[in-house]
């Protein structure tokens, strides 16, 4: 069943525009002129209950906007949205209630009060019952292991506590859908990690839905099982991830350690990525060569060890960013 | 309104936190008040003396009370709060609260607003009875008509402020409409009682913030009538539902503009 369907959905900014200089400071003042952006270009697709998609595109793609359309902050130009039976622009209040927004790059904490103390407001926000809200802080307390700062003010956590308890506040009233906007931006590796595993939790106990939009690819490789790229405000990629790693690109990394210095030069479908001393890169496409035609230029009796992995999913995405542009 | 009592409730909390911070706020009341004490007593030649109906003692007790209803606002906090909030697209939390802006700021204001005016009513009305040697005289009804009257001021104080903050949807910048609205509040409305004003003008005087928000508690603090107490609560009551509404309908239109790019 669809939690999320979007139609067509399109939406345009309008941009002040001014000329260099003085006089173009004056021009602007006297007949300002506009440019009409067009952040998001007609869009469609669905999410089903308990998935957990990765929304993604480079810087200006039209995810953001996307993201705020379902959330019911921005109004679309054109096109429809449902969100859990929700219209967002009609009854942007009523959605509310069911569904949570976290923006990594925005504080909703009330930052001189305790993590206990603003779940307590939420809870009030949505108006669930005192013991209610107290059972839900005990239960997502465990989860997210805020024990060790529950009683301090959010000002003196650090950014990952920080992060956790924007989490936990935005899961007090059990939304159906939670939007995640880069949730691990500016996160340590070890943090990031840790988040991951509790939002994976998280989903799992609850089938939270979760739409989340990430410039980090670990976050959407070890996170989500759907992937929704954006480009230039268009839909360029809705794939599953394994199909998205294993068949759009159709190629592989060869890594191998020779005995012998070997002189290879790239051949169609061969392209050698690294050559230095005994250690050579290679990376084959599979729609021209074979595994094993790569291996044979290499000859197997010179191979001390080899490694065949996937193209990283990072070069993966670059590379269908860069064909949107085209 | 229990989730709006929660958010006065939090806000209060948050600045219980920082009392020093507005005990240190006291000392540019305490100067304020010092200067319009020496200014009156100096326009005063007799104390006995009365002008534009006001004694010497009155018009000091009115200075006290409406300098109070505007320091303990912090006007311009809240307008550049809701500026940022409007520019910096932080207004996107509050938008996907099940919430309106409008009464999350004033509630949120007033948590900021009541500690304030609590400690410096306390300190305003210690400085009146050192310095002056009298109090108003005030029945405890009426001194409750007071409170309320003080309280509606600050509230509509708030939701006018509310508005000017508000613009920010349509036009880069509301802060030099504040500055405009707090040098009418305060030089036209804080300082001279309206009869002092020219008669032509002061019917419209009657019909703008500052008879409701400064000189309407100010005059019945310094000259209680049950008559004019009942005039001035009805026509706070009416700026108050009419404020309100203009904040919910520049709200619902900007909201509708809202511009927020970027992450």
């Amino acid at each position: 069943m669809a939690v999320i369907t979007v139609e067509n959905l399109s939406k345009n900014f309008k941009v002040k525009v001014k000329e260099k200089g003085l006089k173009g400071s004056f021009k602007s003042f006297v007949k300002p002129k506009y440019n009409i952006i067009k952040a998001v270009k007609n869009i469609s697709f669905e999410v089903e209950k308990g998935e957990m998609i990765a929304f993604i595109g480079p810087n200006g793609a039209g995810k953001s906007t996307s993201i705020k359309m379902m959330t019911g902050i921005l109004f679309p130009d054109s096109g429809k949205i449902d969100v859990l039976g929700y219209d967002p622009t009609k009854n942007r209040r009523k959605l509310a209630y069911e569904i949570g927004c976290v923006f990594g790059q925005k504080e909703q904490l009330w930052t001189h009060l305790t993590p206990y103390d603003n779940f307590k407001f939420f809870g009030a926000i949505y108006d669930i019952p005192g013991k209610q809200v107290e059972k839900k802080i005990e239960e997502l307390r465990e989860l997210f292991e805020l024990e060790e700062f529950m009683n301090t003010p959010v000002r003196n956590l650090s950014l990952g506590q920080r992060i956790r308890c924007e989490i936990v506040a935005s899961l007090i009233h059990e939304p159906k859908v939670l939007f995640l906007d880069e949730p691990t931006i500016g996160l340590d590796p070890v943090v990031k990690e840790k988040i991951r595993t509790l939002i994976k939790r998280m989903n799992k106990e609850y089938k939270t839905t979760v739409v989340l939009t990430s410039h980090d690819v670990s976050d959407i490789e070890k996170l989500c099982k759907r992937v929704i790229i954006v480009n230039k405000g268009q839909i360029v990629l809705d794939d599953t991830m394994e199909n998205l790693k294993y068949h759009y690109l159709n190629k592989k990394i060869i890594d191998a350690k020779m005995k012998e210095k070997v002189n290879l030069d790239s051949v169609e479908g061969i392209n050698i990525l690294k050559d230095k001393d005994y250690n050579l890169k290679l990376e084959v496409d599979l729609k021209k060569k074979s595994i094993s035609d790569a291996i044979k230029l290499l000859n197997p009796d010179n191979m001390i060890d080899i490694n065949i992995s996937n193209v990283p999913l990072e070069q993966i995405i670059s590379e269908i960013y860069k064909d949107g542009d085209k | 309104m229990k989730k709006y009592l929660y958010i006065f409730q939090s806000e209060l909390m948050t600045n219980l936190q920082y009392t020093f911070d507005i005990l240190v706020g006291f000392v540019s009341y305490c100067i304020m008040i010092f200067i319009f004490l020496n200014l009156w007593q100096y326009i005063y030649s007799d104390p006995s003396e009365v002008i534009k109906g006001y004694t010497m003692n009155q018009m000091i007790w009115y200075v006290i009370v409406t300098e109070i209803l505007w320091m303990s606002l912090g006007g311009r906090k809240l307008c550049k709060k809701i500026c940022n909030d409007v520019r910096s697209g932080n207004i996107t939390y509050n938008i996907t609260k099940p919430y309106n802006y409008v009464e999350y700021s004033l509630f949120s204001h007033l948590g900021i607003t009541t500690l304030k005016i609590f400690l410096i009513t306390i300190l305003g009305m210690l400085l009146g009875i050192v310095f002056l040697k009298e109090f108003p005289k005030l029945t405890i009804l009426s001194v409750l008509g007071v409170l309320l009257s003080c309280a509606l001021a600050t509230t509509i104080n708030i939701v006018l402020i509310t508005i000017i903050g508000l613009i920010s949807f349509f036009i880069e910048d509301a802060n030099p409409f504040f500055w405009l609205y707090s040098k009418l509040i305060l030089v036209v409305g804080t300082i001279f009682p309206i009869e002092f004003f020219p008669k032509a003008i002061q019917p419209i005087m009657k019909y703008s913030p500052i008879y409701v928000v400064s000189y309407g508690p100010a005059k019945l603090f310094v000259d209680f009538d049950t008559h004019r107490f009942i005039e001035i609560i009805i026509i706070q009551v009416i700026y108050l539902i009419i404020a309100l509404l203009i904040a919910h309908l520049i709200y619902w239109k900007g909201v509708r503009k809202l511009n927020v790019n970027g992450g």
